[in-house]
């Protein structure tokens, strides 16, 4: 028996590496090994007043700050019965677009292409791609100033609050995310352009489903009260329990998730497949122009789904700007009970998050989180086992297949520190 | 937290001379990284928020946003010096001060939270910057501790070099 492995899988969020063991050619197992300790945060916020609740979940990860922040009002709204306005529930969406760009294009440009283009790393391509690097880091730069000027901070803005905002962003700044938004378009087309050229590998080819929120109005979104399952169906997200059905696993720290007992994906892709032909603008010209069959098979479109994302997220900010600014600020709307339970469903960069509350009397009893990590871990380690097989079959070498399994993990755009869990090849 | 390669302890009695060798003859930029939760983690970030009560065009903090920092100032039509100041495990006694060249920072990778040293490094030398890193070494990086004693001294004493390296420099 052999194994492959590889320890610290690079370019993600968190500790974690891959592990395959080998019986000649033939592959016996395939897993995606989270090396994070276990967080507790469920259980620390047990008791905590709602408004307490919110300063220490964000902290689970620094990337993904304002959807987690956002899952958890949304939760605790439903469970205290608050109705936010709609200049908060704008502004909420402001956020969200800004965490998207900025996440997005640290994603794709600077952790997912050098694998395609054959660098080690966004550090050995910035010789030969130095716009595109300046590029990924002018956008970042916006997608943190929106966020900032929502929430109060570049990461761990404190500004969003259960029922509003502490301050709404001024007409000044609502202006200069217009202008600036505008500005980076171009930006953000050349990155569709430059996924849009990339030769995807077929290893990991194989059907899924798809999971994400279902935005309002028949919008493209990042939140949602229903789920929408790629088979058709539609789930309240207050079940969410039937949609991850969690287990424990052995050699991981991370929960797993399976829908109807079978692996499924969530995050950009499983967007553009479920609300995809909600899109508007180029950006819906560019999906049109992009998307086939492959999408559904082949989870490296993620890369190419979060630069079409990107882009509609940047050229939806005018509008959302438009209309906060027309709008008069609001007050903190109160909670009108004590006791509810209430569930969070927002779209995280990386896939559908759910943030649970039961209060009783004004206090925090049970908190649950699934990550949208969490839930792709199956899904993962699904495509790694075929990557793995069909490109031993092929007679690839070690060091092709491991490269092979990082893509397709980085390809999800995995947070590990979210879902407290990746490659070792092991030869019988 | 930066992990080191080779890393050599500098005397107290050279720092400034060091310090004033690689801020060069154009204006000085300090960017203080690090996390403030983390006791001594949060040098960094102490000494840029000191700097900027004097210096707030040129002192900046990784709350502030690193890679839109690093990228701007990369793109100014002048002769300019980033140095980096982060806590760094040197396994020296706490509160010592290092400056460590860019080409001896093992970080080479990026992850979701920060943007390599390294690659920002390269971004500022290809726009013709130089940059550096200066590292201080913890005595603790406990969740929610205190900062250390001789951590909060080298703070303070790399807070005045800078200033007055910077006071030539930035105000000419």
């Amino acid at each position: 028996m052999r194994e492959l492995s590889v320890e610290n899988l690079a370019r993600v969020e968190g500790h974690g590496g891959i592990t395959v063991t080998l019986d000649g050619k033939k592959v016996k197992s395939v897993t995606l090994d989270v090396h994070e300790g276990p967080r507790l945060i469920e259980q620390l916020v047990k008791g905590m007043r709602p408004e307490d609740d919110l300063n220490v979940i964000p902290r689970i990860c620094a990337i993904c700050t304002l959807s987690h922040r956002y899952a958890a009002i949304r939760g605790l709204e439903k469970a205290l019965a608050i109705k936010p306005s709609e200049k908060t529930q704008l502004t909420r969406d402001l956020m969200m677009l800004g965490e998207n760009v900025e996440s997005n294009s640290l994603h794709t440009m600077l952790l997912a292409l050098p694998d395609f283009l054959g660098y080690p790393s966004a550090i050995a391509m910035l010789n030969d791609y130095a716009d595109d690097v300046k590029r990924a880091l002018r956008l970042k730069k916006f997608g943190n100033r929106v966020m900032e000027i929502t929430s109060g901070r570049i990461v761990h803005g404190e500004n969003p609050v259960v029922g509003g905002f502490g301050k709404y962003p001024s007409k000044k700044a609502l202006e200069e995310i217009k202008v600036k938004s505008r500005e980076l378009i171009p930006d953000a087309i050349r990155v569709i352009e430059l996924f849009g050229s990339l030769e995807y590998p077929a290893y990991s080819e194989a059907e899924s489903l798809f999971m994400s929120v279902n935005a309002p109005k028949k919008e493209y979104g990042f939140a949602g009260d229903t789920i929408l399952v790629s088979n058709g169906k539609e789930t309240s997200a207050e079940d969410y329990k039937k949609l991850t059905n969690e287990r424990v696993v052995t050699h991981s720290f991370a929960k797993r998730s399976l829908y109807q007992d079978k692996p499924f994906t969530v995050g950009a892709n499983a967007r553009m497949i479920n609300m995809g032909k909600r899109l508007d603008g180029q950006a819906a010209d560019f999906f049109k122009e992009h998307y086939s069959d492959k999408w559904l098979k082949n989870p490296l479109y993620n890369d190419l789904a979060q630069a079409i994302e990107e882009l509609w997220s940047l050229e939806h900010m005018p509008e959302v700007c438009d209309r906060i600014g027309s709008l008069e600020d609001t007050p903190i709307e109160k909670p009108t009970r004590t006791t509810g339970s209430g569930t969070g469903a927002v779209e995280a960069p990386r896939g559908t998050l759910y943030h649970h509350y039961d209060i009783k009397d004004g206090l925090i009893d049970v908190a649950d989180i699934i990550t949208p990590t969490a839930q792709n871990l199956d899904d993962i380690e699904k495509h790694m086992k075929l990557t793995a097989e069909r490109m031993l079959a092929d007679d690839k070498k070690d060091e092709e297949v491991r490269l092979g399994l990082e893509m397709v993990a980085r390809a999800y755009d995995p947070c590990i520190s979210c879902a407290t869990h990746m490659v070792t090849l092991k030869r019988i | 937290m930066h992990k080191l390669r080779n890393a050599h302890g500098d005397s107290e009695a050279d720092l400034k001379s060091r310090l004033e060798k690689i801020a060069g003859k154009g204006k000085v930029y300090v960017l203080g990284l690090g996390n403030t939760d983390r006791a001594d983690d949060g040098a960094g970030i102490l000494v840029a928020e000191s700097l900027k009560k004097h210096f707030p065009s040129n002192s900046f903090s990784e709350h502030d946003g690193v890679e839109g920092i690093v990228l701007d100032i990369s793109e100014k039509k002048e002769i300019s010096t980033i140095l980096f100041v982060d806590a760094a495990d040197l396994r020296l006694d706490p509160g010592s001060i290092v400056v460590v060249s860019k080409e001896d920072i093992r970080e080479r990778e990026i992850t979701t939270h920060r943007v390599a040293v390294a690659l920002l490094a390269s971004l500022l030398k290809s726009n013709g910057k130089d940059s550096a890193v200066i590292c201080i070494q913890p005595a603790t990086i406990q969740f929610r501790g205190e900062i250390s004693e001789p951590v909060a001294g080298a703070v303070n004493k790399l807070v005045r070099l800078l200033e007055e390296i910077m006071e030539t420099r930035n105000r000419r």
